[in-house]
């Protein structure tokens, strides 16, 4: 007869088989948890800290992300960089940088892109082209120079390389664009020679069609052909966006994350962490085109030439301001 | 640790969500699929996938050997000849050959002083004499450091002769013009897309633009703001059909065409155009007899092939719903159709 060695009372029959089935379950648990660290640690290893300067630049607001079961707006600045052999890679350019918005108490979502010639104040710099400041301070200094310039409170980073865009591309299986006109560049850079210097032809008929990473890449990149020069490509730029959400929104997240963090690493930065990533990737799968909204500020920077004959774009900043109120409601910083 | 712990639990959370997607994005299958219950195309209709050549006749589907990447089928009004463009690394040439791309006869060059050269888009005219299509031939040559345009103009072929002559001067850095096509029926008149700039704030334009040959003339079909492209006209010359991007949609319509213009039509004739389609649409073709109008469009992720009937009593309408040629193929959406008896 069983006895519990504690009282001495006879154990109640099954009490054994109830500590087995107890621990069997706690070692499945361990078993399962342990498969899932392992299956997520591509998207874990993506998410590692990358900048080697997150810190805020001093004197500059802040932005504090919201809590997770917040309604408050997020706002994402894309960042993107020619990132190919010719630059030195701790001091690129951000050639495109984009605001993505998030609002979820209406379930949309604005795109706003920031002209590269934009001519700014720097914190902590002499004022320069905004593109400038990656280049001078990381994703930190990108970050406080939006900010203070447009008063939008910057919550998230995310960098792309030109690998990285070409990659996510590719592994939502190309996208579907409608390029807006016939883009023709006989002096197109060849990203992928092994000198960076090289140039190649390049030509997409205009319409509706299925785009590569390569083709989309040289879609939003090329300017040589398009009278709107780098206006033209922001637009092109944010199709594309809006190309790759609409892909993606018919993806199996719980399998394509680890693949897609494991394809990306290397090529993109970010300091979302993954509890955030995964919010805003369900809130993407169920986002309609017509939740998502494209702005462009060209209409309140006029051409001008900086004192050393650089060509740059100059803000009417209250004008601007205006728009940016209209765009964020009250969510700007003061 | 925090971040371990995370990822279990929102493992667990996506898990139970079901966040499985219960319309998987299609991929490429790398073959032309056709659906279970197969359409029957009437003629030889031409498509290209993966820049491969493919015709479609009855139930039989046939992947003609070119040798080489093509794009932009063209085919004679009694099918005798095909014309493609058939792409280098750097440059294309037009390319005609008999219907199943043996005797091939290489009508552009290459290159050019100024550089390699592009042409596409060739299309016959009624005689079979004479093919129109796009080159940035007569371009300046260009380097970073003297950066010139190379817009697409629309150029004509003699096939008697071997000679050829520049028809539009595109606008520079535009991206040129698009889709010419001599109008059947006449011998002097010439439809294709003009690319431009316009509107406040200014945003890509594209235009359904006339030409008359005899004279040089041009007028357009369609406003000075919008996107209206690929015309493609009937074969009787008297109706375009041609896509209007729309907001998020790139829509099917027909307009009737008049014999000529004398000067520019107010409204414009695309203004009172039939909406045929609604979709993602590129490349509408007429069957040779117009009974029927032939495109591609975006379903489920993949530009597959359409044969929508159409019907001319009172007005021209959809006479039935489109079918699908079609499945999950993945056709080229930016290479034209072309359609034979």
């Amino acid at each position: 007869m069983n006895h519990s060695p504690a009282t001495g009372v006879p154990a109640a029959p099954g009490s054994h088989r109830l500590r087995w089935v107890a621990l069997g379950a706690i070692a499945l648990a361990l078993v399962l948890i342990g498969g899932v660290l392992i299956y997520l640690s591509p998207v874990l290893a993506l998410l590692e800290p990358h900048d080697p300067s997150p810190g805020r630049v001093a004197g500059v607001p802040a932005a504090t992300p919201p809590p997770l079961d917040s309604k408050q707006r997020i706002n994402i600045l894309l960042l993107g960089s020619d990132n190919d052999q010719k630059f030195r890679q701790d001091a690129l350019l951000a050639q495109t940088m984009i605001v993505v918005s998030i609002d979820p108490s209406t379930h949309q979502v604005t795109m706003l892109s920031l002209p590269r010639d934009l001519w700014v104040e720097i914190p902590g710099h002499p004022s320069a082209k905004i593109d400038l400041a990656y280049a001078q301070g990381g994703a930190a200094l990108a970050r406080a120079t939006v900010e203070k310039a447009f008063k939008i409170p910057i919550h998230y980073y995310a960098w792309v390389g030109l690998n990285g865009l070409v990659r996510v591309v590719d592994r939502v299986g190309g996208v579907d664009l409608d390029v807006l006109h016939p883009v023709l560049d006989d002096n197109y850079p060849n990203d992928f020679s092994d000198s960076g210097y090289g140039t190649e032809r390049v030509y997409l008929a205009a319409g509706p069609q299925h785009l590569d990473g390569r083709h989309a890449l040289q879609y939003v990149r090329s300017r040589h052909g398009d009278l709107l020069s780098d206006f033209g490509r922001s637009v092109r730029q944010q199709q594309l966006l809006l190309a790759i959400q609409q892909r993606a929104a018919g993806m199996d997240l719980v399998t394509a994350l680890p693949t897609f963090a494991k394809d990306l690493n290397g090529h993109v930065k970010t300091d979302l962490d993954l509890a955030r990533l995964t919010q805003l990737a369900l809130f993407m799968r169920d986002l309609h085109p017509a939740d998502v909204h494209q702005a462009f500020i060209s209409a309140y920077v006029r051409d001008a030439t900086a004192a050393d004959g650089q060509q740059i774009l100059l803000a009417d900043w209250t004008a601007l301001h205006a728009y940016l109120r209209q765009l964020f409601g009250g969510d700007l910083l003061p | 640790m925090n971040r371990r712990f995370a990822a279990v639990a929102l493992s667990a959370m996506l898990a139970l969500a079901g966040c499985t997607s219960s319309t998987p994005v299609a991929h490429d299958p790398g073959r032309v699929v056709r659906p279970v219950k197969q359409v029957s195309v009437p003629g030889r209709l031409y498509a290209t996938k993966g820049r491969a050549l493919y015709r479609f006749s009855g139930t039989q589907l046939t992947r003609l050997r070119f040798g080489s990447r093509v794009k932009d089928p063209a085919v004679t009004l009694t099918g005798d000849r095909v014309a493609v463009a058939q792409l280098q690394d750097q440059s294309s040439t037009i390319v005609v050959s008999d219907p199943n791309g043996q005797n091939r006869q290489v009508l552009t060059p290459s290159s050019a002083a100024a550089g390699s050269l592009w042409a596409f888009a060739p299309g016959f005219d009624r005689a079979g004499h004479r093919i129109v299509y796009l080159t940035d031939r007569g371009k300046q040559p260009s380097s970073p450091q003297n950066l010139q345009p190379n817009d697409l103009g629309v150029w004509s072929y003699d096939l008697t002769t071997g000679q050829s002559r520049r028809l539009v001067q595109p606008v520079a850095y535009t991206g040129g013009d698009s889709d010419p096509g001599y109008r059947p029926g006449v011998s002097d008149q010439l439809i294709y897309t003009t690319y431009l700039y316009g509107g406040v704030p200014t945003e890509p334009v594209a235009r359904l633009t006339w030409m008359s040959l005899r004279t040089g003339a041009t007028v357009y079909l369609s406003p000075e703001t919008g996107r209206n492209f690929e015309p493609a006209l009937s074969p009787d010359g008297r109706f375009v059909a041609f896509i209007r991007a729309g907001a998020g949609s790139d829509d099917l319509y027909v307009m009737p065409l008049v014999p000529t213009y004398t000067r520019e039509p107010r409204p414009y004739p695309s203004e009172s155009a039939a909406l045929i389609q609604s979709g993602i649409i590129a490349q509408p073709v007429w069957a040779p007899d117009g009974s029927a109008i032939a495109f591609l469009m975006l379903t489920k992720g993949s530009f597959d092939l359409f044969i929508l009937p159409i019907g001319m009593d009172n007005a021209i309408h959809a006479a039935g719903a489109a079918q699908a040629v079609t499945h999950g193929s993945f056709l080229d959406a930016d290479s034209r159709l072309a359609w034979s008896p």
